[in-house]
């Protein structure tokens, strides 16, 4: 090997070890640069989870970045030139390699120039490269280690809000309260309680909604629709319990004459069905007996003429009893009466499927509402931001923060009856509500229940109170909310409207009338353009002469009617 | 293996380790001085010495000419001579016949080494008489042209203090000179060995170490020494450096230099480096060898403008500035 070939084939080693001493420092350095990121946003994350999109969205470009400067610094190589500078500088050679080199890739005929590259050869191999660039593991190295396993470690911090991403847990989009989750699970357990009957998949389909909330592929509002669907799902062919429970009390009237079916008659008396249908078995078992059954012909013809939808079948089964009777077969008139007791039994179960499904409806109504009112008071919470009003809300928290800020009005708008006790009245058990009585536990503008009027949840518990208001119109100064309620009802305005000069702007009643402002906002939007409109001796917004008009309940009034 | 390169490089070493030690005896304690004056001769050029009287400017010098066999004149330049007085003139002179004709009767500059002494002190006329023969080895005196011996190595000093009735080296001449040596006050141990050697009955004697034939083969010798394209681009970097003009200027030089070094500069960095690379045992010059000389090389070819004369800026600082500020090459 010539002493040109020695020094490249050096060089080139010296350019490895240099290669290579490089990359592990640089990439350590640049990972512990590069783990910053998300160690820094996994300890944000305690004090405030990330949703899986935000996590997946900066893990990628993360990734994406990381790579790129893996790629970048692996790219990156050296060439034997630098190599050469870098050994004459360290070794002290005083620049004889990159002179070599020069002179091998510049060859000329020199007696002195092939004895600078001999010697330069001669030095090269002389030199040890372990010794000259050893290979030792950088300090950011450890540091690099110690933010993976801090990484790690934060991870498994025993923090109920905390997530593991290590395994993939990421902050839900959107959390449910615990009232909602209490409804949640009611609901699905009167699903499945329903679907034991009625063999449908409603509960699963709740349970794939909630899922997606969760998962933050659709927002509350989304959600609820869905949840409408389902309620309206379960409105379909509902059975008219009304009018059945009449069929049946008409039923048990006309059994009641005779003394052997009168304990049938009274178990349809008292709604009990499968009792009802056990006594008709033994009265078919005691037709084998060929007893007399001319009372019994009667008393089932009269309550086979009771058919109303949802009793045809079991009126369909009594007279065929009844003819099969005055027939004297008493063989069909048996089987007949046991079809009509099976025909019982499975009114029984549509009846208790039906009111599952109306006690499953009015939770579904419950969280419908509850996620409406959270979305509306998100978008509320948007808007105030953008207007640079100060919020609780923050970040990625925010629905979540609201969900639970909004805690108490959805208490209220859930009605106070307790939902854990709705379990306990399930139908077949002792204070079941009835069907058919859902009338929304919320309240109406003027604190009543029911009704259409959307509802804006009970009034607070706490110890207020109200401001009276002196209203135009009336002569008295009216202390109690009685008296306003009955001059506004009872008595017509003194006051021609018509006359009544509007202190508002052709903008400001555009404004009002729009149909997109929600009813129970009109009053507040009022009192801010009230509050800031000129006083009459021309200065700046009334201010301070409108704050009294702030601290009235909100609803409509008469002046606000006008 | 050792090949005649090495034996070349290890005979030029040697010699010139020789004329260092002879010269030692009776210099003390300027040994850079010393390298740099050798360095001169054996690069072919001439050498400023710089420094107050009697720091042994002159005995330097003719310490030299005594160790080297070659002819040495010493010129004591004053306000009053002329240049017919260095370079010599034509005298009548009378054959065996009674005709009479012109003969040139050569001047002190026809040596070896030539010693001009307290060089600022002659008039321009005078000095520029050092001109042709600095650069071209020759004297030209009426319509003849004399060459000079070789080697020719002009030793000048000046005194750096007084100013009064001296004129400073015009910018050509002061180009010529390869290298411009300040010559600083001695330390204390350095003046106990001149006290010791020049206080007694008895004074160091030097030997004759170096001879015309040997000092022309070590001036071969520096030549042939090879230097790479970065090198040599290093070099030439720091020269441009010198000057006030994109793009290797720096705000200093902008700010005072009127005029960097001229081509001689780079040569003298060159050279100097290739002389120092074989004192130092190698065949190739390295970029500390060009630092190395670059003080002695520039220092004197770097014009000040108004602004670095007013503030006293000295040319060793700018210097200093372009070798921190020029990156080695790659």
């Amino acid at each position: 090997m010539s002493d040109r070939e020695i020094i490249i084939a050096w060089l080139k080693r010296v350019e490895r070890r240099i290669r290579t001493n490089r990359l592990f420092r640089e990439l350590t350095f640049g990972s512990t640069l590069f783990f910053i990121f998300p160690l820094g946003l996994k300890a944000w994350d305690l004090f405030s989870p990330f949703r899986a999109r935000t996590l997946t969205i900066f893990f990628t470009l993360w990734a994406v970045g990381f790579g790129a400067y893996l790629v970048w610094r692996l790219l990156q190589k050296g060439t034997i030139g630098q190599a050469a500078a870098s050994v004459d500088t360290k070794a002290e050679l005083h620049d004889e390699i990159k002179t070599a080199l020069w002179f091998i890739d510049n060859p000329r005929s020199s007696e002195w120039v092939d004895t600078q590259i001999r010697r330069a050869a001669r030095d090269a191999q002389a030199i040890n490269l372990d010794r000259l660039y050893p290979r030792n593991v950088p300090r950011t190295s450890y540091l690099a280690v110690a933010m993976i396993l801090v990484f790690v470690a934060l991870n498994f911090v025993p923090l109920s809000w905390n997530h593991n991403w290590l395994t993939l847990q990421a902050a839900p989009a959107f959390t449910l309260t615990d009232k909602e989750q209490a409804i949640l699970e009611l609901t699905k357990e009167l699903l499945i309680r329903a679907e034991k009957l009625q063999q449908s998949e409603l509960a699963k389909r709740l349970e794939d909604i909630i899922q997606k909330l969760e998962e933050g592929k659709i927002d509350p509002s989304q959600a609820a629709e869905l949840l409408e669907d389902i309620q309206n799902q379960l409105g379909e062919g509902n059975l008219d319990l009304g009018s059945i429970n009449d069929g049946l009390e008409e039923i048990a009237k006309d059994l009641q004459q005779f003394e052997k079916t009168r304990a049938t008659a009274n178990a349809l008396m008292e709604k009990e069905l499968q009792i009802a249908a056990d006594e008709l078995r033994k009265l078919a078992e005691q037709l084998q007996k060929n007893e007399s059954s001319k009372e019994l012909e009667q008393s089932l013809q009269q309550a086979s003429e009771n058919s109303r939808p949802g009793l045809e079948d079991l009126t369909k089964d009594l007279k065929e009893a009844a003819e099969n009777l005055k027939n004297r077969d008493q063989q069909n008139a048996q089987d007949a009466l046991q079809q009509a007791a099976q025909e019982l039994e499975k009114l029984q179960q549509k009846m208790e499927a039906q009111q599952l499904k109306n006690l499953a409806g009015q939770q579904l109504q419950s969280l419908e509402q509850s996620l409406r009112q959270r979305q509306q008071n998100g978008q509320q919470s948007r808007k105030d931001q953008q207007q640079g009003q100060p919020q609780s809300a923050q970040g990625e928290k925010g629905q979540a923060e609201q969900g639970d800020s909004e805690g108490s009005s959805q208490q209220s708008s859930l009605g106070e009856e307790g939902q854990a006790d709705q379990l306990s009245r399930l139908p077949g058990e002792a204070g079941a509500a009835q069907p058919g009585s859902n009338e929304g536990s919320g309240l109406n503008p003027s604190g009543q229940r029911g009704g259409n009027a959307p509802r804006e949840g009970a009034p607070t518990e706490l110890d207020v109170k109200l401001q009276a208001e002196k209203l135009a119109g009336m002569k008295d100064q009216g202390t109690k909310p009685e008296d306003i309620e009955e001059a506004s009802k009872q008595e017509r305005s003194r006051l021609d409207y018509r006359n009544v000069k509007s202190e508002l702007s052709p903008a400001q009643k555009d404004l009002l009338n729009q149909d997109r402002i929600p009813w129970e906002y009109r009053p507040l939007i009022k009192n801010y353009f009230q509050a800031i409109r000129p006083t009459p001796g021309g200065g700046g917004p009334a201010g301070h002469q409108q704050n009294s008009s702030s601290s009235r309940p909100v609803g409509p009034t008469p002046t606000d009617k006008k | 293996m050792s090949t005649a390169i090495d034996q070349q490089v290890e005979t030029f070493q040697e010699q010139f380790k020789r004329v260092r030690e002879e010269v030692s005896k009776v210099i003390v304690g300027y040994e850079e001085i010393i390298d740099g004056v050798i360095m001169s001769m054996l690069a072919g050029g001439h050498v400023l010495l710089e420094g107050v009287p009697g720091l042994g400017k002159t005995k330097l010098v003719s310490t030299l000419s005594d160790v080297m066999r070659l002819k040495f004149s010493r010129i004591q330049f004053t306000p009053d001579l002329m240049p017919a007085d260095i370079t010599g003139t034509n005298v009548v002179q009378e054959d065996a016949m009674g005709e009479k004709f012109l003969e040139f009767q050569p001047g002190p500059i026809f040596s070896n080494i030539v010693l001009a002494d307290e060089v600022n002190r002659a008039t321009p006329k005078t000095q520029s008489a050092l001109l042709e023969a600095m650069e071209e080895r020759s004297v030209t005196v009426g319509k003849r042209t004399h060459k000079l011996d070789s080697p020719f190595f002009v030793l000048a000093t000046q005194n750096p203090l007084e100013m009064e009735g001296t004129y400073p080296l015009p910018e050509a001449q002061l180009d010529r000179f390869f290298l411009k040596l300040k010559v600083d006050y001695p330390t204390k141990d350095s003046l106990h060995t001149i006290l010791n050697r020049t206080t007694k009955n008895k004074e160091p004697e030097v030997n004759r170490v170096l001879g015309q034939g040997e000092v022309l083969d070590m001036r071969k010798t520096v030549r042939a020494v090879p230097i790479a394209r970065p090198v040599q681009d290093y070099a030439i970097r720091i020269t441009l450096a010198t000057h006030p003009r994109p793009p290797f200027a720096l705000p200093m030089t902008y700010k005072y230099v009127r005029y960097g070094s001229s081509p001689r500069g780079a040569q003298a960095l060159v050279i100097g480096g290739k002389i120092r690379a074989l004192l130092k045992n190698r065949v190739h010059v390295s970029c500390d060898d060009v630092r190395a000389v670059a003080y002695g090389a520039l220092r004197h070819r770097i014009l000040l403008n108004f602004e670095g004369e007013a503030e006293r800026v000295d040319t060793d600082t700018i210097i200093k500035g372009i070798l921190e500020s020029t990156p080695e090459p790659n």
